[in-house]
């Protein structure tokens, strides 16, 4: 007791000095944390608003959770558009803790030392419009992006409560999000010495939702003590996404800075130690301290030339600079370089693998960066490379690379390798997986009403739109194609217009609820949520939960793989970590024949793209091995349904650094 | 022999609108009463001064200039007109003493001829006098009488004759304006789909064209002695009809739907004129006058059309004093939404919130004789709060970039032009300082001080039947777009008649800012940089990166019939700070490029009433444009056919 007050004491102290703390770690101290935790708590109690506040590190272990007395124990999540699907509108059922790890997990993901993105500004990038409610813009240019970092994602790491002996990945990242990321004010990133080494999420004001009108300045709760906790901690002026454009438009930071408080959080006092909880699957209760990102122990290292084999020192050769990667277990690369499955007689080599990532890389380090600051810095992304089936043949990043992108750029590749495979009509249809989904459907219905698994009807709209043989004729689609697909007005943004075959019909359509790609992950998600609280459900009514196959009255977790599609050429899952609608990624051919795909994520979407595109085309000319980008004569922009011509890439105006060429991806 | 030549035509030019050369008369500001019916259409601002001509504008036609999404509406004919009745004797001219009466030659000491009439009776018993009904049937009472269509005799519908009462006129102009203009410059291909496959890039094809025509009809009813001393009521209305035609090779440009294809027609009515003059006393015997304009009404704020150059409804009290040395304006204006692809005025929407308040005063012959000077202090009030789209779908306000928050700003502009001659020297100078408030920096969402300021000047000189010109204009830009100081200079609704005006590349294309956001560069009949959504619909945007123009030109007056004009101009940002923020680029640099432009404008009959202009623009383009577009195997330019036929 005595020890404990100390300890308390000795906090507060710390969070009197403020800003010395922050001189010398880039990483969170313990003591980093109890202060972000106290500031937030104090801000939260002089309004009287019981909050539960979260704070992670960079790769996304959550370091701390805090719970006030009588802070709302669930969240309603609210996208205002009153459209009660998907999880629009799930109202007592998710608790407050997953919403307030999801939106730390976002600030911390979406940035870098060269740009600070908080949970507002993904709710300005994942709407129907950019920006929200422009009439007749087209959507937000990561649309879709909040259903990543997927709690079923097969690459992001699980932390297992009072686990014994303690698994060798328990603190590595990128840890999954609970939620996926998340579009409600009141998630920011923490820096110390501008480098970003966290992130704090708050859930105070009951709602999981986002803002749906940038036009207006809101003073949203959450915001306001998730601004109280960063103080201290927050990144520097000149890297805010207020500073940093895409098409012109500033992005939204916050809408409250330190003016709005309403306590000085210098003097925030010790907090109660009872409201520090534990979060299945997330976090037990003692505070950690953060681990340092690009050390082993936080799971995303350099390369090591001799140790990561040859496949990672030629992507190093290639791309000229020493690039990240995920590491595991003996500190070994979380995917090895590998070849690929062989598909009609073609496959990549284990050779190639490391040439095309190189060369991705090689390009994003020549390009000019859209959303990091100071002007003129490179594009900092991860690439990530699949085969046909969607089996991760190596993935690199440059340094810096947003965190959110390792799981993004493994979507996009998997969504671009699996949509242009001559069989994925039939592995959306695939009647193999017809059972287990109904159960799962049906569980669901107890939470959503009127939840169907709708997934082949997809398909349908797509032979509806496309064409009959959609999905089955071997046409090639980049993410972006896919994505415009994925649109709840099509072509994207025109309002006048009904929506994309991949999408929900606009009228039932909102940020929580998408169309093919969440209902590909609804299971998974809901799954998820009951598990967190053990909430063993029995809506089949069969004696045992729905989520509780082994029936020891505990809810499993969602398995370790996304969506239930199985692939009907190899038995196994083509996109274990959920399908994503937005672009930055192609598919690769080899003497014609699909045999995987390249995805790309953290930078704009202009910029993802070209690295995929580029990068391929530059790897397939250097490689000469046949390796290359589809024949123009299959690729998506050669299909106009309703007269829409389908994009299959956009590269960026002024592409590059120090070049005035600007139409680097012509005739490619 | 050509000198004699080329001086005759000078005459001839000097009382034809619009081509008033160096000998011509100082510019005549709004303040001179413009009540005098003019041969010409009435109806755009008054005042721009002779030498717009020389910039290339042509005269009535200028109502408007088809464009994708703009539309000038000026013209500076009828000021030219109104410029020769009203003229001062110049110097080296005969002062006309009229406070002597009675036979000129009796003043000289000349005899009177033998058997001259001693009164009125014996005049008609001699023959020598007819009664007329009045003064103004004194021709027809002579027996000359023209067909009632024949603008060149005595014709009611030209203000002739009186058609109610002894001072009652009408006067109609019928004005054609035609418009082809193949065009290009960059574009984007569009973010949701593209026009062919294998567009992987965001530039695309820059060819397009454009149709426009205006039917101009311009009604005067004048209750007043015309021609004998200003008017005392006038009322006027100018309806413009409209049609207009846009080809691209790009979708979503005509339109952000980009399923509603690369082609657009489209037509208005615009109305350009609704006013009524009240001619409230004469201050003088010489008419220095006070006189009030209350209605949709053409003016000017300064001579070259830098600030304010519009037709908008308001209330003008104007008037002059000391023999027309001094003329004053105090108006105000509250504007109306234009009609996007016409760029005339939409009376059918509702009235922008956007006042401007002008006062000014003109000083003629100061400092020197010919040289006229006007200060004038104008206050821009703004407070548009709600999202306004154009007619194509595009979000005009806010503008959409940066915070892209509706925001107010209020600015006053305190400003010095001059207009005239010192000597042999032509010389147009304009200043301003724009001091003021936005309440909300497209950058910083917080209020910021507009500091900004202007200068432009364009000295000429006239050898023989050639005139050389050079044109200087610097606009401040803004070298930090995220503190709280706005720099840029931004005018109201410009419409510069200056290096080269239309006929340059630069201030005649509307070039999109592509991948910076939803607004242009430069604005179509524009030469400040001011990142505007449009010049039509948008707010001022003080945030911008300020202009540096060099140029040159000459006129050459070929023939009776022809004038050929030639520009140059060098244009340069300067400071590319906001240019680097809105697209996230570093290392902009400052050069625009060449501007190269010449002209041609061919008058068959020596008059007005048939007018054919072609005119061709080019930009080389510098690094800084390098930096911004794709410009490698690409042409930039501007082809401008106009014809006027005037009635």
């Amino acid at each position: 007791m005595t020890a404990k007050t100390i300890t308390c004491i000795l906090a507060g102290l710390v969070a009197l000095l403020g800003g010395t703390m922050s001189a010398k770690a880039q990483n969170l101290s313990g003591l980093d944390v109890y202060r972000v935790i106290s500031q937030a708590v104090q801000e939260a109690a002089v309004r009287n608003r019981p909050a539960t506040i979260a704070v992670t590190d960079r790769v996304g272990n959550v370091l701390a959770v805090y719970q006030m007395p009588g802070a709302p124990p669930t969240v309603t999540v609210n996208s205002g558009r009153n459209v009660r699907t998907g999880i629009d509108g799930l109202a007592g059922v998710v608790p407050s803790t997953m919403a307030a790890i999801s939106k730390a997990v976002t600030g911390a993901y979406l940035s870098s030392s060269g740009n600070a993105f908080s949970t507002r500004t993904a709710s300005q990038i994942v709407q129907r419009n950019f920006n929200p409610g422009e009439i007749l813009a087209p959507g937000g240019p990561l649309f879709g992006v909040q259903f990543s970092q997927l709690p079923c994602s097969d690459l992001s790491r699980r932390y297992f409560n009072g686990a014994s002996p303690v698994p060798p990945d328990q603190f590595r990242g990128p840890k999954r999000s609970p939620l996926g990321l998340s579009a409600d004010p009141g998630g920011l990133p923490l820096y110390i010495n501008g480098v970003v080494v966290g992130g704090v999420g708050v859930a105070a004001d009951g709602v999981y939702g986002l803002d749906a009108d940038v036009s207006d300045i809101d003073t949203d709760l959450d915001e306001i003590i998730a601004v109280a906790g960063s103080s201290g901690y927050a990144p520097p002026q000149d890297i805010l996404a207020s500073r940093i454009t895409v098409e012109g438009k500033t992005l939204r930071f916050s809408d409250v800075d330190a003016r709005a408080l309403a306590a000085t959080p210098g003097l925030a006092p010790a907090v109660n130690p009872a409201g520090f909880i534990g979060v299945t699957g997330y976090s037990d209760v003692p505070i950690l301290a953060g681990q340092t990102y690009g050390s082993s122990a936080s799971g995303v290292r350099p390369v090591n030339a001799v140790s990561d084999g040859p496949g990672y020192a030629n992507v190093a050769a290639v791309a000229g600079f020493v690039p990240f990667l995920l590491t595991s277990g003996a500190d070994a690369p979380f995917f090895p370089v590998i070849p690929g499955t062989a598909n009609a007689g073609q496959n990549l080599t284990a050779a190639e693998v490391p040439v095309i990532l190189g060369h991705a890389l090689r390009v994003a380090a020549s390009a000019r960066a859209q959303i990091r600051r100071p002007l003129q810095s490179f594009v900092q992304v991860t690439v990530s490379i699949v085969d046909a089936e969607g089996q991760v043949l190596g993935q690199a990043r440059t340094p810096d690379a947003p965190i959110f992108g390792i799981d993004v750029s493994l979507q996009k590749a998997r969504t671009a390798a699996f949509m242009s495979k001559q069989n994925a009509a039939a592995n959306l249809e695939n009647p193999g997986v017809f059972p287990s989904i109904r159960v799962v459907a049906n569980a669901i219905n107890g939470l959503i009403p009127n939840h169907a698994y709708t997934v082949p009807n997809y398909v349908t709209n797509m032979r509806a739109f496309v064409g009959p043989g959609s999905l089955s004729d071997g046409i090639a689609y980049t993410d972006r194609a896919i994505g415009n697909l994925a649109r709840p007005y099509f072509p994207d943004g025109v309002s006048t217009n009904g929506n994309g075959p991949l999408s929900r019909p606009v009228a039932s359509w909102s940020p929580f609820s998408t169309g093919l790609q969440f209902d590909l992950a609804v299971g998974n998600i809901i799954n998820h949520v009951l598990f967190v609280r053990n909430l063993n459900l029995d809506v089949t009514g069969d004696g045992r939960g729905d989520f509780d196959p082994d029936g020891n009255g505990v809810v499993n977790d969602t398995g370790l793989g996304c969506t239930p599609v199985v692939s009907n050429s190899s038995g196994l899952n083509p996109l274990a970590n959920g399908l994503q609608i937005f672009a930055g990624s192609t598919p690769i051919y080899k003497n014609g024949v699909l045999v995987g795909a390249i995805g790309v994520s953290g930078d704009g979407i202009d910029q993802d793209d070209m690295v995929a595109f580029l990068g391929l085309h530059n790897a397939s000319v250097g490689l000469g091995t046949g390796v290359s980008h589809a024949p123009a004569a299959i690729r998506s922009d050669q299909l106009a349904p309703a007269g829409v011509r389908l994009r299959y890439v956009s590269c960026p105006f002024s592409p590059f650094i120090n070049s005035n060429e600007q139409r680097a991806c012509e005739g490619k | 022999m050509r000198l004699a030549i080329a001086s005759a035509f000078l005459l001839i030019l000097s009382a034809v609108p619009g081509w008033a050369q160096g000998k011509s008369p100082p510019p005549i500001p709004n303040a001179i009463p413009v009540a005098v019916p003019s041969l010409v259409p009435a109806g755009p601002p008054l005042g721009v001064p002779s030498r717009a001509a020389f910039s290339g504008s042509s005269s009535a036609s200028s109502y408007l200039r088809p464009n994708v999404q703009t539309v000038v509406a000026n013209s500076d004919s009828d000021n030219q007109q109104v410029a020769q009745v009203l003229r001062r004797p110049r110097p080296g001219e005969e002062p006309v003493d009229d406070t002597v009466r009675g036979d000129p030659r009796e003043r000289q000491g000349a005899p009177i001829p033998a058997g001259r009439a001693r009164s009125y009776e014996e005049l008609q018993t001699r023959g020598d006098i007819v009664p007329v009904p009045d003064r103004w049937r004194i021709l027809e009472g002579l027996g000359f009488k023209g067909k009632w269509y024949d603008p060149y005799n005595n014709n009611v519908l030209k203000g002739d004759k009186p058609v109610y009462g002894k001072d009652g006129f009408v006067l109609l102009n019928v004005i054609s304006d035609t418009v082809y203009e193949p065009r290009a410059f960059p574009v984007p291909v569009g973010v949701a789909t593209t026009s062919r496959p294998g567009t992987n890039d965001l530039f695309g094809k820059p060819d397009q064209y454009v149709f426009n025509q205006n039917l101009i009809t311009n009604l005067t009813l004048i209750k007043g002695n015309t021609a004998f001393k200003p008017p005392d009521l006038e009322l006027r209305i100018t309806p413009v009809f409209n049609y207009n035609y846009a080809s691209v090779k790009e979708r979503g440009l005509l339109r952000r739907n980009p399923e509603r294809g690369k082609s657009r027609s489209d037509n208005h009515i615009g109305m350009q004129e609704l006013f009524l003059d009240y001619h409230i006393r004469n201050v003088s015997d010489r008419y220095d006058f006070d006189s009030i304009r209350v209605g949709i009404q053409p003016f000017n704020a300064d001579f070259r059309g830098f600030m304010f150059l519009d037709n908008q409804p308001g209330v003008r009290l104007f008037g002059t004093r000391n023999n027309n040395i001094f003329q004053y304006n105090l108006a105000w204006f509250r504007r109306l939404e234009k009609d996007t692809n016409s760029g005339l005025n939409h009376i059918g929407k509702k009235i922008r919130d956007d006042d401007v308040f002008i006062g000014n005063l003109y000083y003629q012959d100061f400092p020197v004789l010919g040289f006229t000077s006007q200060i004038t202090a104008i206050y821009n009030r703004n407070t548009e709060q709600k999202f306004f789209y154009d007619k194509n779908g595009f979000l005009q306000r806010p503008a959409a970039i940066g915070i892209q928050r509706p925001h107010d700003y209020k600015v006053g502009y305190l400003g010095y032009n001059g207009d005239g001659h010192f000597g042999r020297t032509n010389l147009t100078v304009s200043g301003y300082y724009a001091y003021g408030e936005e309440d909300g920096s497209i950058f910083t969402d917080e209020k910021s001080d507009i500091r900004a300021w202007f200068m432009a000047a364009e000295p000429s000189i006239d050898y023989s039947w050639t005139r050389l010109r050079g044109s200087f204009l610097y606009a401040s830009g803004d070298k930090d777009p995220f503190d709280k100081k706005s720099k840029g200079f931004s005018s109201i609704f410009e419409n510069p008649q200056f290096a080269g005006a239309d006929t340059s590349f630069w201030i005649r294309q509307n070039i999109p800012l592509i991948g910076g956001g939803g607004v242009a560069l430069s604005q179509r009949n524009g030469v400040l940089p001011d990142l505007r959504s449009s010049r039509e619909h948008g707010q001022s945007n003080f945030v911008n990166p300020g202009l540096r123009l060099m140029g040159g030109g000459a006129d050459f007056d070929v023939l009776p019939q022809l004038r050929l004009s030639t520009n140059i101009n060098h244009l340069n940002f300067n400071e590319t700070d906001v240019l680097e923020a809105l697209r996230n680029e570093g290392e902009i640099r400052s050069s625009i490029g060449w501007d190269m432009s010449a002209s041609a404008i061919y008058r068959p009959v020596m008059s007005q009433n048939v007018v054919f202009r072609l005119s061709y623009a080019a930009l080389l383009p510098g690094k800084g444009f390098k930096d911004l577009y794709h410009t490698e195997n690409e042409h930039f330019y501007t082809l401008l056919a106009n014809l006027t036929l005037a009635y």
